[in-house]
């Protein structure tokens, strides 16, 4: 059992000549917040679309609690406990919030009866259970983003990645979703983000993965990677970082 | 399933054995056994338009793949009526088992285009098959008794709705479908795999439709590839289930009930003008598209809805 939740190793995902990711490696530990961060562009969204299924990496493995997932569909990861959340999101627009829910919890939970009674009580925890009989259409943006959220959880992932779902939202949803987050968390799920926003990153993350250009150029304590020469000079330019 | 569907079920039953007690002029008798087929034909077209989100312009080959199979089977190898309609269904199944493998990777208009390319090409093969009867069609054993296919058509439609009721309002089955409809790659996220899933519903919508064409065939007495599988069927299916309300089984089955018995006293009384009724059903579906894009039921049971969400808002 001594397997990290995820490792990466040497993951290249190349478009023609373009290198979206190239050569990325990290681990992810059991119980860990690890934060991904970087310049737009830098192939964060990319590297999570190969680790969650939707890309085949050109070069590299991905080992999931010490299985070889690479190249494996987002509904087998999704069977084996890997939940995802989208940059831009993805709800099913005509289905109620409580249906959106339900068709996630029916991975763990085959019948409807069942499935529906464990939805509910995800949407208790993400606050949206009085939403539940509105369509998924009628959510502003941060009920969207919560509902995104609600469903990877539906799933029961062991490991939770999130795509930017701090993006759009005020300060006071930022807190929210940070607290949700950490709630998450207290459940033993571990936690794989990509965030712009640094605040954020500091206060949740055990450790910072920083990619620049599709390569990885800093890991390490959030503090650490915010005093880094590389990492400042990729997001402020040269100038800055003398 | 609920008490109330039961009891629909039950009352729908009662009404279907007594009819043809009743309705003794073979005419009204063969009027709503036709009004019963277009009831499956709708019915089976929107499993896989309105729940799933894929328009099958092909759809009434499997109609016609159906009632070529049961009058080959009837005629040159002498098979009995029941088993040769079932046949027909296999057929048709097997057709979109074997044309889901091209098709179903497509999406939205390149789908409706390739299942209708392919159902010319169907239709094209009857033309030119020997065993098919080529262009003049095939003659199936004539069986003149409106009463038993009255009850075999009524009785078939009647087990598809009910199939149909279990397998996409009642099972998690629906639900999955109607997500992959929704969000395909978000679909995906949750552990549905859509290839499966569409694979399934394809040929879900492709067995009833070849057995009601079977059914058709041994009824009618006479195929031939413009009746059965030229683009009328699927093209006055495709108004039923869209002016009826897609997304529903209750929907289409309005939708066929009223547009049939439209187009039957159009034929009786109005036969000088049949080609107004293709006029009016084309002008009927685009202004349902634009006016009405739920269907009269789905615009009827929207309201419903929303007036029970505004009551128990108003309760708290």
């Amino acid at each position: 059992m001594g397997y990290p939740v995820l490792n990466v190793q040497s993951v290249t995902m190349a478009f023609g000549g373009l290198r979206a990711v190239d050569d990325v490696s990290f681990d992810v530990k059991p119980g860990e917040i690890v934060g991904l961060i970087g310049p737009n562009g830098a192939g964060k969204t990319t590297l999570f679309n190969v680790i969650s299924g939707y890309l085949k990496p050109t070069q590299g493995r991905i080992f999931f609690h010490g299985d070889d997932i690479t190249g494996k569909p987002p509904y087998d990861l999704a069977k084996i406990g890997i939940g995802r959340t989208f940059q831009i999101v993805k709800p099913f627009a005509g289905l109620s919030v409580l249906e959106n829910v339900m068709v996630a919890a029916l991975l763990k939970h085959p019948s409807k009866k069942n499935a529906e009674a464990n939805a509910r009580a995800v949407l208790e925890f993400t606050g949206l259970l009085d939403k539940a009989h509105m369509p998924a259409s009628s959510l502003t943006l941060p009920g969207r983003k919560r509902l995104e959220i609600a469903k990877a959880l539906a799933l029961e992932p062991s490991l939770l990645l999130l795509d930017e779902v701090m993006a759009g939202l005020n300060p006071t949803e930022v807190k929210e979703t940070t607290g949700l987050i950490q709630q998450v968390w207290d459940r033993g799920v571990t936690v794989l983000l990509i965030e712009h926003n640094m605040r954020v990153i500091m206060s949740l993350s055990h450790r910072v993965i920083v990619l620049n250009y599709g390569e990885k150029i800093a890991e390490g304590s959030p503090k650490e990677v915010a005093e880094n020469p590389l990492v400042i000079k990729a997001y402020l330019g040269e100038e800055m970082a003398v | 399933m609920g008490r109330k569907f039961y009891a629909s079920i039950s009352v729908v039953v009662l009404l279907f054995l007594v009819v043809p007690l009743v309705v003794h002029d073979t005419f009204y008798l063969r009027a709503v056994t036709e009004a019963i087929m277009w009831i499956g034909l709708a019915v089976t077209w929107d499993v896989l338009a309105g729940y799933t989100g894929y328009l099958n312009f092909g759809h009434g080959a499997f109609f016609g793949i159906g009632a070529y199979t049961t009058a080959i089977l009837m005629v040159h190898k002498g098979w009995p009526f029941f088993a040769a309609s079932i046949a027909g269904g296999a057929m048709a199944g097997l057709g979109a088992l074997i044309a889901g493998i091209p098709t179903l990777r497509l999406r939205g208009a390149y789908f409706a285009i390739a299942t209708w390319a392919l159902a010319r090409a169907i239709q094209q093969l009857a033309l030119i098959l020997d065993i098919t009867g080529g262009p003049d069609g095939m003659r199936l054993p004539p069986f003149l008794q409106p009463r038993f296919f009255f009850y075999v058509m009524g009785g078939t439609v009647l087990i598809i709705f009910i199939v149909f009721w279990y397998l996409f309002e009642v099972d998690p089955f629906g639900l999955k479908v109607k997500a992959i409809r929704e969000n395909e790659d978000g679909a995906m996220a949750m552990g549905l795999n859509p290839a499966r899933i569409k694979t399934k519903v394809f040929t879900i919508s492709a067995v009833p439709t070849g057995i009601i064409g079977g059914i058709y065939a041994y009824w009618i007495t006479y195929i031939d590839p413009p009746s059965t599988l030229g683009d009328l069927v699927t093209d006055q299916a495709v108004v039923m289930a869209v002016f009826g309300g897609l997304g529903t089984l209750i929907g289409p089955a309005i939708g066929a009930l009223i547009i049939s018995t439209f187009k039957i006293y159009f034929w009786a009384y109005l036969s000088d003008y049949q080609v107004l009724y293709l006029i009016i059903l084309g002008g009927l579906i685009a202004l349902s598209v634009v006016f009405m894009p739920d269907g009269l039921w789905g615009t009827v049971y929207g309201k419903i809805q929303n007036a029970r969400l505004a009551g128990s808002k108003e309760k708290r």
